[in-house]
């Protein structure tokens, strides 16, 4: 088999269940990435909290494309691509702030927050005029919230954000309209150069806590938390390329067993419990019976998006080329929760995830030793096996998608079977095969 | 700030004391290197922003302060250990199954730059650290970092009271800053 130039099928069997190792380290494969799938899918670009009043920005990254995403002085989000129109360099070189200007720093152009050419200084120092209207920052295109949550996408022709999350907006209800003053994001991202494939981050948290007690050994083995995963937990696929790890408790559970887990630091800390069992009361009348009887883990949008719901971080998979990633992580947590339980769920953030995480370390590891093992050419007639629980996934009474136990890869499978299939349109779409 | 410490004796005893920090720590005798730990340890390695330089202080040397590019407010370090999460990354790495250090990495501290200044009843300590880290067969890093510590001389010698890592990453470019710096 020739893997240099893979066509699609190649990479992903049709029932999912077998991956080529090129999906992950071929130049090739990546172009087509960037262009099918990052380039068209709704990318997380930060939270509302972020950027609360006009001017103030962030900068970030829609795959590699840098951005700016800007509250107006219309109150609107504006997103602009940072870069300037006269010789391209970024115009914005802060992580975040409050700005009336963006200031290229080679001839000093300007733009306003919204992305319009405001100044060029040299402008009357020659005859002709600049055409300022046709110069601003280029914009793109969709700019769509959810719960809060903006997304940015690159093609105007895409999907709304609520039908392409779908289901998905069932689940992500649980963090992001829990609370009656909602959820803040706290501070810039915590990031870091991983020489990973960046859909292992993705992958990690669509579905595989079955890796916990594992490649967590040292941390995790034999705890109660195992057990609960094990007794209550399900890997649910609200739509194909989504996917949450979920525990819902038995009717009848306790407000103990139910409530929002920040697990294991409950166990031993009672003001958090307290903290906890008093944010938990508003649940049922704000979500419902079921939902306030479950207890997500993680989950991953479609396709770069990541939440670990017990050590209150928001994630994204910034790629960097095939074989490297830029991998960004905030910390969120109640907007209301008083400052000392603040304080806890961040160190409950720190210590185990981030850069210096003492989970997130492995993960970070684990996924830099998959790129190695991914670009072993001589078993390129051996691809990876995504197959555990194949077929076993079914639907739920009670709750929306398809769920499987805990160690069921279906997540992955139907994440990689959306990737091959939009890549499959993509090519059509510009006339054949690459 | 106080004048720095210029007792020869004093600057000699704590140059010793990181270099034998360094030591164990490359030699990852860990269970001495807790000893060197007060039980009310703050271990904090902050983050580093890209700030927005502010338009009110152009013009003077705040305007480049270092204090701007770190965590503000009850914004999340990188890290923020207390002894007890000290312990348990340390005696976590004696485990076969803490993946991250099995096998474990190779490292080599250089400790330099020491200054002294008497604070209350010890000693407000700044001194950087370059760390090679190499990883498996070819995976090598170098971790530049300042160190803010505050130490106490005790009857067993100096006890760390607080240490602050400052790395000099916006984004971190080496595998994990879970180390003991």
């Amino acid at each position: 088999m020739n893997l240099l130039h893979p066509q699609p099928a190649q990479l992903v069997s049709d029932d999912g269940c077998y991956i080529s190792r090129r999906v992950f380290t071929s130049r090739h494969v990546y172009d087509w990435e960037k262009r099918y799938i990052l380039g068209r899918s709704w990318l997380f670009l930060t939270h509302d909290s972020q950027i609360p009043n006009p001017g103030d920005f962030v900068t970030t990254y829609m795959g590699e494309t840098p951005v700016i995403v800007a509250r107006g002085s219309d109150g609107k989000v504006h997103v602009s691509i940072n870069s300037c129109s006269h010789r391209g360099l970024p115009v914005c070189r802060a992580d975040r702030g409050n700005a009336k200007r963006f200031i290229c720093p080679y001839h000093n152009w300007s733009y306003t927050v919204e992305g319009q050419l405001h100044t060029v200084p040299q402008e009357k120092k020659v005859q002709q005029p600049v055409d300022k209207a046709r110069l601003g920052l280029k914009a793109v295109p969709r700019v769509e919230s959810y719960g809060g949550l903006i997304f940015g996408c690159l093609d105007a022709g895409v999907e709304p954000l609520e039908s392409f999350l779908g289901d998905m907006r069932w689940y992500l209800d649980c963090m992001f309209d829990r609370y009656p003053k909602g959820i803040e994001v706290i501070g810039s991202p915590h990031k870091w150069l991983i020489n990973a494939n960046w859909k292992l981050p993705v992958e990690n948290q669509l579905g595989d806590v079955g890796h916990g007690p594992y490649l967590h050994g040292s941390l995790l083995k034999d705890t109660p938390q195992v057990a609960d995963l094990e007794a209550y937990g399900m890997n649910v696929v609200p739509k194909a390329g989504h996917g949450v790890s979920v525990r819902l408790m038995p009717k009848g559970a306790s407000a103990e067993q139910c409530m929002w887990g920040t697990d294991g630091l409950a166990s031993f800390d009672p003001e958090v419990k307290a903290y906890l069992l008093e944010s938990h009361k508003a649940v049922e009348s704000r979500l419902g019976e079921v939902r306030s009887r479950l207890r997500p883990l993680c989950f991953s949008i479609y396709p770069n998006f990541s939440f670990l719901w017990p050590n209150n971080t928001i994630r994204i998979s910034h790629p960097r080329g095939p074989g490297q990633v830029e991998y960004w992580s905030w910390w969120v947590v109640e907007k209301d929760a008083p400052d000392h339980i603040k304080k806890k769920l961040q160190q409950n953030y720190t210590f185990f995830f981030g850069p210096g995480g003492v989970l997130e370390q492995e993960d970070s590891e684990a996924w830099s030793q998959q790129f190695i093992g991914s670009n072993i050419d001589y078993v390129d007639d051996a691809p990876l096996y995504y197959g555990l629980g194949m077929g076993e996934e079914v639907d739920h009474e009670e709750i929306p998608g398809r769920t499987g136990s805990c160690f069921n890869e279906h997540y992955a499978r139907d994440f990689y079977k959306r990737w091959r299939q939009e890549i499959e349109d993509g090519l059509k779409g510009d006339g054949g095969a690459a | 700030m106080s004048t720095p410490s210029s007792d020869l004796a004093l600057l000699s005893a704590i140059e010793q004391f990181y270099y034998r920090e360094a030591r164990w720590l490359d030699d990852r005798q860990y269970q001495q290197w807790m000893a060197l730990l007060a039980q009310d340890i703050r271990y904090t390695v902050p983050v580093r922003h890209t700030p927005m330089l502010d338009p009110k202080l152009r013009e003077t040397e705040s305007v480049l302060n270092v204090g701007q590019e770190l965590n503000q407010g009850i914004e999340a370090p990188l890290r923020d250990d207390s002894y007890l999460t000290l312990m348990i990354r340390a005696t976590r790495s004696f485990k076969l199954s803490a993946w991250a250090d099995n096998p474990p990495a190779r490292t080599r501290r250089f400790v330099s730059n020491v200054e002294v200044y008497e604070e209350g009843d010890g000693y407000r300590v700044y001194s950087n650290t370059l760390m090679s880290f190499s990883r498996h067969g070819h995976d090598n890093h170098l971790y530049p970092y300042q160190r803010q510590d505050r130490l106490q001389k005790t009857d067993n010698g100096f006890m760390i009271h607080e240490r602050h890592v400052l790395l000099d990453w916006n984004v971190v470019t080496a595998p994990s800053v879970a180390l003991l710096f």
